[in-house]
């Protein structure tokens, strides 16, 4: 069974699957703050990443936004059916609004990241 | 744009919200971050004029007839959570001030996606919540937009972007009107001196300063902004899409 999934403060989660890739996608609550999502573009497979580094831009009626690796790896699988339909993304924000796949240069860095306790708490203390 | 992009880092720095008022030297279209260069380059009633691309959202504006601003605020200020309180925060000030000279200005509430908004290419075409409207259900069911504004939210701050359209620009004047041509131009819109009560009700909602970057600001930075300049030119960037 895979694992719990991990935050980074930038809002994006990531999980560890049992194949040894590791799964990224946006929180429900900053899909939620986005509102009315019209583009999105995704990284290229291959593109080798970094912690924290862009890897993809998200277009709202008002807003682009950047999100970011949570870990390092390579960018080895992409929802390539997300942009067509945005609308999963407020749906199944965990599920089938998954953005990309990575292979992890170093999983143990997951541990770094929020579990979902500490990111509720993150959640709750930002400004309304 | 240049200089624009540095606020944020500013903003940063000083832990507080920066603006910058500017015009424009000559008539020049801004695209919206991801709008399609294509459909730019096709849309007959912007040919000609020049085009550059924001790093904020949004449709296309027209600019030469509307006074631009951009402010950037840290994450971690109030504003820089929801986009729409940063939004809300600048329309609804000026909306206030309006009111206070006699103008029906209001925030809009938002069509339904069925209006197609973001297949417009021009801002001031479109209708989002909060976008600033004179005479809603007077001129129009959607009214006359005066305030568009669009965001780039990068991680450390956001940078917003917004349009007031002061006269209608040289085309398109059907569905832009303009503040001054919906109110004709008296004493009481002493452009100055609107601005200045708009940006102060805004620091009042802030509650706290609003730093103003202006000439000194760019002279200070001219390396920087000259490096980041060199990137908006680029080709790569406006062709993006």
């Amino acid at each position: 069974m895979a694992a719990a999934p991990k935050f980074a403060k930038t809002h994006e989660w990531i999980r560890l699957d049992d194949d040894g890739l590791a799964t990224v996608g946006i929180s429900a609550y900053a899909v939620e703050a986005l509102t009315d999502l019209v583009f999105m573009q995704l990284p290229d497979l291959g593109r080798a990443v970094q912690a924290g580094e862009s890897i993809g831009e998200i277009e709202s009626v008002k807003a682009v936004s950047d999100f970011y690796a949570p870990v390092s790896g390579e960018v080895v699988e992409v929802n390539a059916a997300l942009p067509g339909n945005l609308e999963t993304l407020g749906q199944d924000p965990y599920g089938a609004g998954w953005l990309v796949r990575l292979r992890p240069t170093a999983p143990a860095d997951l541990a770094s990241l929020l579990d979902q306790a500490a990111y509720d708490a993150l959640v709750k203390s930002q400004p309304h | 744009m240049a200089a624009d992009e540095l606020l944020a880092a500013e903003a940063v720095a000083l832990d507080r919200p920066v603006v910058r008022i500017y015009g424009w030297s000559e008539p020049t279209v801004s695209l919206g971050g991801f709008q399609r260069l294509a459909d730019a380059r096709a849309a007959a009633v912007i040919a000609g004029l020049p085009l550059v691309r924001r790093p904020s959202g949004g449709g296309a504006i027209i600019h030469g007839t509307d006074l631009t601003y951009a402010v950037a605020v840290p994450r971690s200020h109030a504003w820089g959570s929801d986009p729409q309180v940063l939004y809300d925060a600048f329309h609804e000030s000026l909306a206030a001030e309006l009111r206070e000279r006699g103008v029906a200005a209001n925030r809009h509430p938002g069509r339904d996606r069925a209006a197609g908004d973001e297949l417009r290419l021009l801002c001031f075409d479109r209708r989002a919540r909060g976008d600033l409207v004179v005479g809603l259900g007077v001129n129009g069911p959607d009214g006359a937009k005066i305030l568009g504004s669009a965001q780039r939210r990068l991680r450390g701050a956001v940078l917003q972007h917004g349009s007031l359209l002061l006269q209608p620009p040289p085309i398109a004047t059907v569905t832009h009107p303009g503040l001054l041509r919906l109110h004709p131009p008296a004493a009481v819109w002493d452009l100055r001196h609107l601005v200045s009560a708009w940006l102060t009700r805004v620091a009042a909602e802030a509650g706290g300063p609003l730093d103003e970057q202006a000439e000194p600001f760019r002279r200070s930075r001219s390396g920087l902004i000259a490096d980041a300049a060199a990137r908006f030119r680029e080709p790569a960037w406006l062709g993006r899409r």
